[in-house]
Order: structure tokens, then sequence, then C-alpha cells
């Protein structure tokens, strides 16, 4: 047990680091995690600033009252840079500036012309097609109706048509969306927590004097692998158990159903994965300098690349591409399928993605075997 | 003296893998990698066609004006399939759809989940049933009856309503960009890792810092030539490493920094100061290891970055909201939002007010380590 | 004789310790002098306020008749230091570094090279001047560390414990250095724990302990103050506790101790002492293996004015 021992007195000298990606990982669950309700339709409610120059009365109040209950309003200081501030950091998607005299203009036939700003993406064409709905319905009655409030009342009859939905998925999609977005930032913190720790402790024990220090020691060298072994596994170990408790905490119930223990399943198997990757660095890197920017590079890399931060389906094709050589993508394809799947759906898409991560874990096995044969 | 000071420097600076890994390689991997992640994010925010399904029974097929409405949104805004109410379900099923209507007594859109596809194509149809509802009451005014009447009826008040009187312009900027935060926060950050060059150049120099230090206090040479030149050694070699880094983005990455180029140098210019004279504070006022200070910058930096957008944009605008104080002390907050400021803004106000809040703030850094860096005499060494 | 260095009544205070406690003496023209005194007895402090490197609460320190501060560069540039620690540039070669420090006092260009040159011979580190600092052993470093505090050729040099964990190769070497710049004109100031060194090197020695001087003079008149003269050691397989206080009433025996195995006995003065004890044993009849006779050495001085052994 001597080895065992050294080791947890050099991970203990290196625990700043593991609570700092702990740390980390709990900033950004916090961040994500709001649950919604579960089971009805909702409708997506744009972010919508309305400026209005023009008197709150009439048909004007109309159009506002439509839009307010059609989006979510935003609070913003009134002026330019706040609103432009707020266009840019999407806190605003469209911004509509009724001006002074819409009313009359528009009820006496003028083309009165309403400024917009707009970020460009779906929201901002979401709140267009609203505004554009009520000067629809609106011009065309003021055709046949000249009494403003029975235009309006007119109006408000016909926007208050509602089309009968019906949803299927009795899945919380949200937030198991968000149970798997806690999961594959696992992908950074697993692989840079074990990569990091590991190799760091291994560069101690195989520094060259220590080496031979060891080497010429009573102790079988195959005994002493073994503890090392064991005792980089028991580390890898505590580390995963963190953060599935971690995942109860933040997540709670639905972390007990038939989902969160695939999505302990999936974390368990990239964890033995991130295992067998550690030690393979650990054998080919010596330098504990060097060693904080591989571990930047690897786990930032594949997090990048395979989704753990930016969602997949968002990611250009090639990049993609390329992730399939990365075993995080196997895994991270794994968090997303599960968040989308439904209860007694079937299971293989998955079983293959964990064998294809098995089969990372055994190559990496074989190189350093082979690495550290030939040293 | 100064030249043979300031060639050591930048030999031994350019010599020191660990360093200009930090300083140069990583940089340029990290803006690589937001490249690749971030390149389709705005682009898939933008409304695409919509697939969808509808049933075609019996009572769809009677509808002439249903039939006609959806045949001018094809290709427009949504990309139909046809057929069966079990195809429909399949389809929706295996996420190939993302909804599909169907006609009954009334007309139902059926979808799998929440969305902003699934959204649109509820407000589509119910533009639809508004006309109608329109055809009413204009039918109260004028009775007929005649299928053929309300038909071309509809197709009037869509005349009507696409000659609608009302103007929308878009005013907006055009510069919307806003992963082009992450690759300002990206160049903040660089700035500030260039403190790590500061950080070893004057520690070489001070002699309770290091035993180099104390062959350099025991030499002949004044200290403030040495410190001075060993400062500008290792300004200038975070100078190549973000000119590099420029040139990488500009030119392989796209960014856009906005149109006055000699605004942005200077930016840049001074916010490598900012870094330096930060790295000289952290070297001159703590009295730890080397290591331990190269960590100290590395989370000082890694915080401001976070706290300026680089692991999400909105963490900037959240700061300048709310606690816009802390934008006040952070000197990556400052170097990102002249960026911005150039790139979004019209007007040079915030560009400047960003420019002299980073010329100060490096005042107050020298300012703190100047008495350190004075010193002449220890207590202990 | 010049007096190069002239101290007068230094004291050193940190953290409410005294680490020099009123120190005054001198340095003279082309001599070695070496401080002596066990880890922690205020050498390398008394060096660093000669050099102005730490601040001092009392006392005056004059170099070459001047007074000596952080910006008394004229004294500075006839100064060379070695310090304890090894510092160079791990970024730069063996020659490369020696330029360096070597720059920080000489500007030409030319004499520096020839400097330079000189220096690495002076060292021994011929075959070693491409090399980094991290390829070279522990004692080739060691001397890389010399070189390039002295390589500006100064007259005054501090040496401070340039010898700490050196293989004997490399030591011989910067022994022979030293003596080398000595014979080149230049005044040593030499700290060490090695009182071998001291002893073959040294022309005046100070002993220190707790910032004090305990004695000062050369090596001879040093040992005159042990009060043993000789030092006799046999190995002796049985003794009997009775023979014991016998040889205890021997003529100028100081002490007797028996202790696995070897029988010392110390002899305060007189001659012919070895010559009495062989004929003691012989007489008694007592088997012995190995016997041997020692001068007193400056770890017995030391031992007699402190009362503790100088390495410790």
């Amino acid at each position: 047990m001597t080895v065992f021992k050294a080791y947890l007195k050099v991970l203990n000298k290196n625990k700043a680091l593991v609570i700092l990606y702990t740390a980390i990982l709990i900033c950004f669950a916090g961040f994500n995690m709001k649950t919604n309700d579960i089971g009805s339709f909702r409708v997506e409610k744009p972010k919508v600033l309305i400026v209005n120059q023009d008197e709150n009365y009439g048909i004007t109040a109309s159009l506002i009252q439509y839009i307010t209950k059609n989006s979510t309003i935003v609070k913003i200081k009134e002026n330019d840079s706040s609103q432009n501030d707020a266009l840019f950091y999407r806190d605003v998607s469209y911004i509509i500036y009724l001006p002074k005299n819409f009313r009359n203009d528009f009820l006496s036939g003028k083309s009165p012309k309403i400024e917009v700003k707009s970020t460009g993406d779906y929201n901002a064409s979401l709140a267009s097609m609203m505004l554009e709905r009520y000067l629809k319905v609106a011009s065309t009655y003021l055709k046949i109706e000249k009494n403003e409030v029975s235009m309006i009342k007119m109006i408000d009859e016909t926007l208050d048509h509602q089309v009968d939905i019906e949803m299927t998925s009795k899945l919380d999609s949200d937030h198991l969306m968000k149970v798997a977005n806690f999961y594959n930032f696992a992908n950074y913190s697993l692989l840079a927590g074990c990569v990091f720790v590991i190799c760091f402790v291994i560069a101690s024990f195989k520094d060259e004097k220590i080496q031979q220090r060891t080497m010429v020691s009573s102790l079988n060298m195959k005994k002493y692998n073994q503890q090392l072994l064991f005792a980089n596994g028991l580390f890898a170990f505590t580390l995963w158990i963190l953060y599935v408790l971690l995942s109860f905490l933040l997540v709670g119930n639905s972390m007990f159903d038939f989902h969160g223990l695939l999505f302990m399943m999936n974390s368990f198997v990239f964890m033995v994965v991130a295992l067998t990757f550690a030690l393979l660095i650990g054998s080919v890197v010596r330098n504990k300098e060097a060693i904080g920017g591989i571990v930047n590079v690897v786990a930032l890399g594949s997090s990048f690349l395979c989704g753990a931060f930016v969602p997949m389906e968002w990611l250009p094709d090639f990049v993609l591409k390329i992730a399939h050589v990365l075993p995080s993508y196997y895994y991270i394809s794994n968090n997303n399928f599960i968040s989308k799947l439904e209860p007694f759906g079937s299971l293989n898409p998955m079983i293959f993605n964990i064998v294809v991560l098995l089969l990372f874990g055994v190559i990496f096995i074989i190189i350093t075997n082979i690495v550290s044969k030939r040293k | 003296m100064f030249l043979h000071n300031f060639k050591c420097a930048l030999k031994t600076l350019f010599k020191n893998k660990v360093l200009l890994f930090w300083t140069f390689a990583f940089p340029i991997i990290l803006g690589t990698l937001f490249h690749m992640a971030f390149r389709d994010i705005e682009n898939n925010e933008i409304l695409d066609m919509i697939d969808i399904a509808i049933v075609e029974n019996e009572e769809w097929k009677k509808n002439q004006i249903l039939n006609q409405v959806f045949d001018e949104l094809e290709g427009d805004l949504f990309s139909i399939t046809y057929g069966s109410e079990e195809k429909a379900k399949s389809l929706l099923a295996d996420q190939k759809i993302s909804g599909y209507l169907i006609l009954s007594d009334t007309l139902k859109v059926v979808v799998k989940e929440n969305g902003i596809d699934q959204t649109v194509l509820k407000y589509v149809t119910e533009e639809i049933l508004e006309t109608e509802e329109i055809m009413k009451h204009i039918a109260l005014e004028n009775p007929m009856e005649e299928e053929s009447f309300y038909q071309n009826l509809y197709f009037m008040i869509g005349r009507i309503q696409s000659e609608n009187k009302v103007e929308l312009v878009d005013i907006s900027n055009q510069n919307l960009s806003y992963t082009m935060i992450e690759f300002y926060t990206l160049i903040a950050m660089t700035c500030l890792y260039g403190g790590m060059l500061g950080l070893y150049v004057i520690n070489q120099n001070l002699a309770n810092q290091s035993h180099n230090g104390k062959r350099i206090a025991i030499s002949p040479t004044p200290k403030g030539k040495v410190i001075f030149s060993s400062a500008l050694a290792g300004y200038i070699v975070q100078l190549v490493g973000i000119a590099l880094l420029f040139l990488y983005t500009i030119f392989v990455l796209h960014v856009d920094y906005g149109n006055d180029i000699l605004k942005v140098v200077f930016l840049t210019l001074i916010g490598c100061f900012a870094g330096l004279s930060m790295g000289i504070m952290i070297a001159t006022l703590f009295k730890t290891s080397e290591n331990t200070k190269t960590g100290i910058i590395v989370a000082v930096t890694m915080l401001c970055c976070f706290l300026s957008g680089m692991m999400g944009v909105t963490m900037k605008y959240i700061i300048d909201k709310n606690i816009p104080f802390l934008n006040l002390i952070n000197p990556a907050s400052m170097i990102t939002d002249g960026f911005y400021a150039l790139y979004y803004y019209d007007t040079f106000d915030r560009y400047y007010f960003d420019l002299v809040s980073l010329l100060l703030f490096s005042g107050l850094m020298i300012l703190l380590s100047i008495r350190s860096l004075r010193r002449q005499k220890y207590d202990s060494i | 004789m010049k007096k190069i260095i002239e101290v007068k009544n230094l004291t050193k205070e940190y953290k409410g310790l005294k680490a020099v406690n009123d120190l005054s003496f001198e340095v003279y023209s082309g001599e070695i002098l070496g401080l002596l005194g066990p880890n922690g007895s205020g050498k390398s402090t008394t060096i660093n306020c000669l050099l102005s490197l730490l601040k001092f609460q009392t006392g005056s320190i004059q170099i070459f008749g001047m007074n000596m501060s952080p910006t008394a560069y004229e004294i500075k540039k006839q100064i060379g230091v070695v310090f304890q620690e090894v510092a160079v540039f791990q970024e730069l070669t063996v020659v490369q570094n020696i330029d360096y420090f070597c720059g920080l006092y000489v500007r030409d260009e030319k004499i520096r090279s020839k400097y330079v040159e000189e220096a690495i011979q002076l060292v021994g580190l011929d075959d070693f001047k491409k090399f980094y600092p991290k390829q070279l052993s522990g004692g080739l470093l060691r001397r890389l560390n010399i070189a390039c505090g002295i390589a500006h050729k100064p007259k005054l040099i501090f040496l401070d414990e340039p010898t700490v964990a050196v293989d004997p190769q490399s030591r011989n070497h910067i022994l022979d250095g030293i003596k080398q710049l000595r014979k080149e004109g230049a005044t040593i100031i030499y700290t060490t724990h090695y009182m071998e060194e001291v002893e073959i090197l040294c022309d005046r020695v100070i002993i220190l302990d707790k910032g004090k001087i305990i004695a000062s003079g050369t090596i001879e008149e040093l040992k005159q103050l042990a009060k043993i003269e000789e030092k006799v050691s046999v190995e002796i397989e049985q003794l009997g506790a009775e023979k014991l206080e016998e040889m205890k009433g021997f003529k100028n025996v100081d002490d007797v101790k028996y202790v696995d195995g070897i029988l010392v006995i110390t002899y305060q003065k007189g001659k012919n002492n070895l010559i009495h004890f062989i004929d003691y044993l012989k007489k008694e009849n007592l088997q012995y293996n190995k016997i041997y006779s020692e001068r007193p050495t400056l770890n017995d001085v030391f031992l007699e004015l402190t009362g503790k052994e100088l390495r410790d």
C-alpha cells in the first residue's frame, strides 16, 4: 500500500485544481438549470421591445396589447446605446418604434412608417410575423369599418382565434436537454480532471531519479504498476461519483428514473475511456510543465469539436466529421440520444456508441503498452 | 548596457517554450476551436425552411382554399410532404418533420415537442383561419352563399393585405454578429497572458525574487535601466505574439474588427501594456514561487475573460447591464468592450472610455509595483 | 597591508532574531579570508549586508575606502560574487550566460569575449560551451555559477559556499581556480562549513556562531586555542573498565573514550605521548588493529569554543 499512500499524498498537493474544475462545472450547470412545465404545448415568445412615441390610445394601444400578449416584453433603459447593446447580445430580438401620430395617420389612411430593429434570427422573424399579422388584419378592417372602437373589437375577435394543437411527446424535452447539457459538460471536466491529475501524478512517480530508486527497491514491479493503476482508477471513479452526485443535487428527481440511469451508465463508460486516455498521455509525457498545455488542448479541443459546449446540431458538418475520430463524439451523441429517448424506445444506437467508446479504451491501452515497452 | 540586457531578455523569452505556448500557440489554438464551433451558430438561428406534412384525406382534398394557400407556401416557408396519417405520424416520430396538419371538422396541428418551428407553423395556420374570420365579418355585411364567392373573397382579402399601408423599415446595424465577442475576449486573454512575460523578465531582475536578480543587484548597472529594458523586451515579444494572432484571426478565421484599423492597433497596444503591467504587479507584490505567480495570472485572466464573455457572450451583457462597476476593474472587459465599440458603434465615445480605463488600470498597476521595483535593499532575501 | 574592507559594529535583526550581532572585522588586500561557521551562523547574511542587498540596523561598511550603498557603482564594478545558489538562465548556453553577466560590468565586446574565454578556462568548462544549464551535472553547474560571478576580473571576490554538494573532481577544479584568482591579485572572502577547505585555502579565518565572531586569526593561531594537542585512536576488541580508568591517570591525558571498539585518547600537551601509549599496550598485552594519531582540526577548535560540532 506504500505506492497507494504516496499517490494520495501527491494528489492532496493538487487538490486546488480538482476543486477548481468542479467549481467551474457547478457554475456552468447552475446557469442552465431551470425547469419548465411538462406536457402541454407552449408558444415560443420572442423578446420584443416597443418604443411608443404615439399616445397609448385606440388602435395604438390595441397593437401594443396584442404584441405584449404574444411576446415577452423586455425592460430596457430608454437610451439608444442600451437598446443597441440589448439587440447585439440578443436580450431583445426585435425593437418596434411606433412613430408619433401613428394612430391618426393609420386611421386617416396615410401610410405611417414603423421603424424596427431586428437581430435577423428566428425570434426576430417570429416577432416580425406577429407585427405584420396585426397590421394586415387591421388594414383589412379599416376598409370595411370606420368606427375605431368596433374595428378594434373586430380585430381582437379575429386575432383571438387559436388553432387546435396536439403534442405527441410526453417527455420534458427541455428539462432532459438540460441534464444532457450537464453531462455533455462533464466531457470537459472529467477529461481535463482525469488527464491533468493522473498525468501529473504519473510524472511524479516516473521522474527519472524516483523511477530508478523504485526499480532498485525490493518492490515487485508488477505489483507496483498494479497499485498505481488501482490508485488512478480509484481517482477517476471518485471524480465520476462526485459529478454524478452533483447531478443528483442539481436536477434531483429526474436522475432517479430510466433516463438518469442511462446518463450515469454512459458517463461511467466515458470515465473508463478518459482513464485509459490519461494513462496513455501519462506514459508519453514526462514533463510536468507541458501537461497543462496538453490537457487544455485535448479537453477544450474535444469539447468544442464534439458539441459539449455548442449543441451538436449547430456545428458545421466538416467539424462533426472530424469529431468522429474522438471518443467524446460518441459520448456526447449518447447524451443527446438519451435526452430524446421515449420510454421503451430502442436502445440500439446507444449500445453501438458504447461499444465504440470501449473500443477506444482498448486501443488506448494497447498503445500505452507498446509505448511503455519501447522505453 | 540597455541593449545588452534587452538582447538577453529577448533571447531568454524566445527560448522559453512554456511561455511561448501560452502566449503564442494557445490563443491560436483556442481561436481555431472557437471558429470551428461557432461559425454556423448564427446561421442556424435564421429561420430555415420548415419540414411539415399534411394528411391528405377527403376533407383536405375538398378544401380549395387550404390547398391553394399551402401550395403557395410550399418552397417558400414550408417543405411539405403529403400522405396518410400513419405516414405523417411516423415522420414526426423520426423527427423528419416539425409537425403535421390534419383537417377534420377543424384544422388541427400535431407536433412532437415545443420549438420555434412549431410556433411558426401555429402562427401561419392561425393566419389562414383569421382570414376566414374576416370573411365572416364581410359576409355578414354582404350575404352571399356561393362557394366560388368565398374563394374569390379570400384571395381579394389577401391582395388588400399585401397592399398593406404600414411600411416596416429595418434600421438595425448590420454588424450584429455576437460571436465576434468570443474572438475579442480571445485578444483580451492574449493581452493579459502577456503578463506572464512581464512576470518572468521582472522576476529575473529582482534580488528578492530570483538568484539571477541578486547578481544584477550587485552589478554596477543601474537597476532602472535593467528593469526598463527587460520590460520592453517582454512587451516586444507580446506584440509579436498578438500580431500573429491578429493575422491569423483576420486572414484565416475572418474575424471582423470593424473598419478603423488604426484604432484597433492602438487599442491592442494599450491592451498589451495593461497585461504586461498586471504581470509586473503580480511579480513584485507577491512573494511566492514563480509557478504560483503564473498560476495567479492564469486564474485572474480566466476570471476576467469569463466576466467579459469568453464562456458565454451573455455574461458580458449581464455585467454591462447590472454590475457595470466590475467593468471598471476588469481589463479584459475593457479590451473586449473597446473592440465591440469599434465593431458595432458608429461613435467613438465608448471606445475612448475603454481606452482611458485601460490606461488608468495600467498606471495603477505600475504605481503599485513601483515601490518594490525601486527598492534596493531588503529585510530578507 | 592595505585594508580592502572595514566593517564596524554591524548588526542585522530580522523578525526579532539577531542574525548578525555587532560584527567588526577587516579584510586585507591579497588575502583569502575564510568565514567559517555552521549552517545559520550568519555567514550569508553578513555577505548580503556587505553587498548592500540587505538592510541592517547599525554599523558601517567601507569597501575600498568608500561607503558601500546600492548605487555605489564604482565599488560594485570591482566586486564579484558567487552565490550559494546557482543563478543562471536556463534558456541560455554556458557561453551566453557568462557573457550576459559579464556584460553587466564590461561593455566592450572584444574585452568581454576574451574575459568569457578566460573564465571558461579557469573553471574548466571548455567542453561544455554550447551546453544548456539543465544538461550540466551538479558540479559543472557550480563551475558555471562561479564563472558567471568572476568573469569580469573583479578585485574583490565573495564566494558563498561554492562547493556545497560538489563532486571531488569539480571541487578540485574550483579550489584550483580560486588559488589562481588569488595569484592574479584578487582578494577573496570565502564562506564555508567545510573546515578542510579552509585549512588548505585560507590565510586567515573568522569563525562565526549565532551571528557573532567567536574567534579569528591564522589557522595556526586558531589551533592554539584548542586545549588538545594530539588525538590518538586505536581499534581494540576488548577493554575492561578498570583499564580505562588506568589510562585516564596517564601524563598529559585530557580524556579517554571507548565506544564501539574504538579507543580515543586526547592529550593536552607534551611529546612522545604515542610512544608511551604503545608501550603500555604491549606491556598489558592488549590486542589492537589500527592505531593513528591526529593533530587537532578547526572542528575541535569550534567544539572547544561552542560545545557543538561544526557540521550538524
